[in-house]
């Protein structure tokens, strides 16, 4: 067990500031590239959300020496695959290929990091604002509950913090969006000191270094960015919201501020979220879903993030059931457990679930190589598989009590989602 | 010396020739895995790859048992066994098996497709014993008791009533009815209607278990760090006394395809069109599957394929659109899915029909190149992880695909020329008999639909009745 989350690694910096991982695994002749910037919707302003979203679209786009729509080919045609995401707080790009594509990778990553705005026009822009905004209507706005996260999170941050928005924008801003912009955008987030390149698989670490070099060096670094301030936030008191969409049966949110992501707190909570809603035998699903049959599906989850965290609980209303009665059976739940504690089978099966569910992660090395970029990002140190498992097993129940009641007793945010009152056919 | 090396470096930076694409270096070898074989005392096929990069141990029971086999009036009747079987087994209650299986931090999973059953177990090399012990108790020894049977069923129920949401799920459902006709046994949902699950009864479902669970019905996929003989001791001590029964036979009606018929679903307001276009085609067992691969990965399949391009990148209609095959044990179909912006729907239309002539008049011995390339690259990444490799091995099950699909895969795909894909193209998409379908707001589509000229529009409701024609 010890030895299997070891991850062998070396970590340098490049005079530019660029981070560098390798993480040589030879039992397959595939490679992983993955580069995290330091940049999400955190970054962002109100009226200009969304950047950093669309962003990643046009990091797809082609640069100076990368015709447009190539760098997905030029992967695909090498039997790679490949894709970037966007969170709050960064966004990633990744691949993984045969690695006798090494240097291929290497140039594509770096002439998209060096070269992205000598190929930019407002043809690729206002096509990709065209694309994303697509994908918000697919995602939000034509999904059944779709605009749900939006609605609670603009509602548990106040307007001057940086979660206050989706991640994707809202549709105003996207459409506002400038070749200006974009451009500033580039300059002051997409710059080598503010990012940190993990290479895994089958490679050879000389090689690996000077291609690195090679490619990267020669990018001048940037400006060092600025933090997000991002204030100190609580709800003085509960806010009860109402939504009514194209769906047959109602459902009810909750959701709490609690802390950020990889501090103590946050894995107790994430073993309490384990104990309430991950299996037949846990709390809620065995009472709501299983005995009574008032809820449809349930799910609990601790979100958190670099500045802040929230505790959600989500369940659906069975036809008929309304969602007074949910909520009443979900806070006496929530009581009993904050009155008597959990148990040890509790404490010993979500633990021992955790356990395996870490080696069953690490099977893959396109997740295994983005969980190093991780860690280097929250913890500094890519190699935290073991700290990270240990912050759970380090858990006790009076923690996951105590966790529960500090957090789960204050205001919260409540969101019922209706069906609309329109005739259907 | 350090300012010597900085020489060095930036000598060797003028040096770089970023216009050029770097090439691959050397040539990578890769090894398949080997697949051994080997049969149970009960008749049990079992197919066994041993990997031990961690201490994992997958297995996955491939049972010929889909939806296929529902009657059509008790449609649903599959889904709602696999959700059963886990519901007790072997002396222990609905929440007793999932609470011994979770203490073991194992995963284990029961799920249905029209084709297949798939009873999954996931373990860790030192819980292997206990979690066998478990997994062999779903098997042979599932309670399906009448009160877990009912409780299954309402959720069914609700989860059908759930899926009226989904436009996505409307449209690729109603497309598959009017492709396949109710006179086939894919013809409808594979989770039934409403009316369909209600009259399911106790003895549909103990039927379902002893005439299709059976050795003899399924093979066993093993993935993981385990010695061959060591496990094929403990399967046969774990699925002692598990035996066959006969087995029902299906007759698979083939309905013949149309003229272009044109189906649109009231969605009100919907910010998107969901469109589906297709038709009925021949299965995957035949010898022309890799020149239909490749001729579909050109049109449709990948990313950087014409449809996708066309829609997303060129003309900004969508977030995403590709075109497939979608094959079941007997025959198949072809596809084409995307979620449209409302205004675009007529042009998605007309766009996406350019696309299925143009790859029957024009295909360039470069596309194929890439196409090829893609495919031979990517084969090594089929057998990563365990998963992975249980999949590949499914497939070859379920499909019935020779023994050495795997080992000559490549060279069948290197083989095909472009006349092939050509032939491909030409009798595996019919542009002139195919079924759309648009899922979206009346308002704004109708009019658009209308002056496609394709003829007249029949409307469905969510359930697929007919409620009228324009």
């Amino acid at each position: 067990m010890d030895d299997i989350l070891k991850i062998n690694y070396e970590k340098y910096s490049l005079d530019n500031g660029l981070e560098v991982i390798l993480y040589p695994d030879k039992s397959l002749p595939i490679l992983a590239a993955n580069i995290w910037y330091r940049v999400g919707s955190a970054n962002e302003t109100k009226g200009k959300t969304g950047f950093a979203h669309l962003f990643e679209h046009m990091m797809f786009q082609g640069s100076k020496h990368v015709p447009k729509q190539m760098h997905f080919k030029y992967i695909q045609e090498a039997g790679g695959n490949l894709n970037g995401t966007t969170s709050t707080d960064r966004t990633n790009y990744y691949q993984s290929l045969p690695s006798n594509y090494l240097e291929m990778v290497l140039w594509l990553e770096s002439d998209r990091m060096g070269f992205l705005i000598p190929a930019l026009g407002q043809d690729k822009l206002d096509n990709q604002i065209d694309v994303v905004k697509n994908e918000r209507r697919q995602r939000y706005d034509n999904a059944p509950y779709g605009m749900a996260w939006e609605i609670i999170f603009s509602n548990l941050y106040p307007e001057n913090h940086p979660y206050h928005w989706p991640t994707i924008g809202y549709m105003q801003d996207i459409s506002n969006i400038t070749l200006s912009d974009v451009k500033d955008f580039f300059h002051t987030y997409y710059v080598p000191n503010n990012a940190s390149l993990v290479i895994g698989g089958d490679i050879n670490i000389p090689k690996t270094k000077e291609l690195v070099q090679r490619y990267f060096g020669p990018i001048p670094r940037g400006n060092s960015v600025k933090e997000v301030f991002a204030p100190e936030v609580s709800l003085e008191k509960n806010v009860s919201l109402i939504h009514e969409d194209n769906v047959q049966l109602p459902r009810i949110y909750f959701a709490w501020h609690t802390t950020n992501a990889y501090t103590d707190q946050d894995a107790a909570l994430d073993i309490l979220s384990y104990i309430l809603s991950s299996s037949k035998n846990s709390r809620l699903y065995k009472t709501l879903i299983f005995e009574e049959e008032i809820a449809q599906d349930i799910s609990a989850f601790q979100h958190s993030a670099k500045y802040g965290g929230s505790f959600v609980i989500v369940a659906t209303a069975r036809p008929g059931i309304s969602l007074d009665q949910i909520k009443e059976e979900v806070f006496r739940q929530l009581d009993l457990l904050i009155e008597n504690g959990i148990s040890p089978e509790e404490m010993e099966k979500a633990k021992n679930n955790i356990k395996a569910s870490f080696i069953f992660s690490m099977q893959n090395l396109n997740s295994l190589v983005n969980h190093l970029n991780e860690y280097n990002f929250f913890l500094k140190d890519p190699d935290s598989f073991h700290f990270d498992l240990e912050r759970y097993q380090k858990v006790d129940a009076e923690a996951i009590r105590k966790a529960a009641e500090e957090f789960l007793r204050k205001p919260y945010v409540e969101l019922r989602i209706l069906p609309k009152s329109i005739t259907q056919e | 010396m350090e300012e010597l090396n900085r020489m060095n470096e930036l000598s060797g930076m003028e040096e770089l020739n970023r216009t050029k694409k770097p090439q691959p270096k050397g040539r990578i070898s890769f090894t398949l895995p080997e697949i051994e074989k080997f049969t149970l005392d009960n008749g049990l096929e079992v197919l066994f790859v041993k990997k031990e990069r961690l201490p994992i141990i997958q297995l996955s029971l491939i049972i010929d048992a889909g939806s296929r086999f529902d009657p059509n009036e008790k449609k649903g009747l599959s889904i709602l066994v696999s959700s059963l079987l886990d519901e007790g087994a072997g002396g222990l209650g609905s929440l007793e098996l999932s609470n011994a299986i979770e203490s073991l931090g194992s995963v284990l999973s029961v799920s249905s497709d029209p084709d297949a059953m798939f009873i999954s177990l996931l373990s860790l090399s030192e819980t292997f014993d206990k979690s066998l012990d478990l997994y062999s108790k779903v098997i042979t020894k599932p309670h399906l008791a009448e009160e877990d049977m009912q409780r299954e069923k309402r959720k069914q129920i609700n989860r059908i009533i759930q899926a009226k949401d989904d436009a996505g799920y409307i449209a690729s459902v109603l497309f598959e009815k009017l492709v396949y006709t109710v006179h086939s046994p894919y013809g409808l949902p594979e989770m039934g209607l409403t009316e369909t699950v209600e009259k399911i009864s106790s003895n549909d479902i103990r039927l379902f278990y002893e005439t299709l669970i059976t050795p003899q019905n399924s093979t066993l996929i093993v993935v993981g760090s385990i010695d061959k003989e060591i496990l094929r001791h403990k399967l046969n001590i774990a699925l002692l006394g598990w035996h066959t029964h006969m087995k029902p036979i299906i007759s698979v009606h083939n309905p013949p395809r149309e003229k272009t018929r044109l189906y649109f679903v009231q969605k009100e307001g919907a910010a998107q069109s969901e469109i589906r276009i297709g038709h009925l085609t021949e299965g995957r067992n035949k010898p022309d599957f890799f020149a239909r691969a490749l001729m579909n990965s050109i049109l449709g399949g990948q990313f950087s394929s014409r449809i996708n391009l066309n829609l997303r990148e060129d003309k900004g209609y969508t977030y995403g659109a590709h075109s497939g095959f979608n094959y079941n044990k007997v025959n198949g179909y072809f596809y084409v899915s995307a979620p449209v912006k409302t205004e675009n729907t007529k042009e998605s239309i007309v766009e996406i029909l350019k696309e299925l002539k143009g790859i029957q008049v024009y295909i360039s011995e470069k596309e194929l190149k890439f196409a090829k390339s893609s495919q031979v690259r990517k084969f090594p990444a089929l057998f990563e992880t365990y998963g992975q490799i249980g999949r590949s091995l499914a497939n070859m099950i379920i499909y019935c695909l020779p023994d050495d699909y795997f080992n000559t895969f490549l060279d069948n795909i290197k083989k095909v020329t472009l006349e092939e894909a050509y032939e491909a193209a030409h009798n595996y998409i019919i542009p002139d008999e195919l079924v759309i379908m648009v899922v979206g707001d009346r308002e704004a589509v109708k009019p658009q639909l209308e002056a496609l000229n394709l003829g007249s529009i029949t409307e469905l409701d969510r359930d697929g009745n007919v409620i009228g024609t324009v």
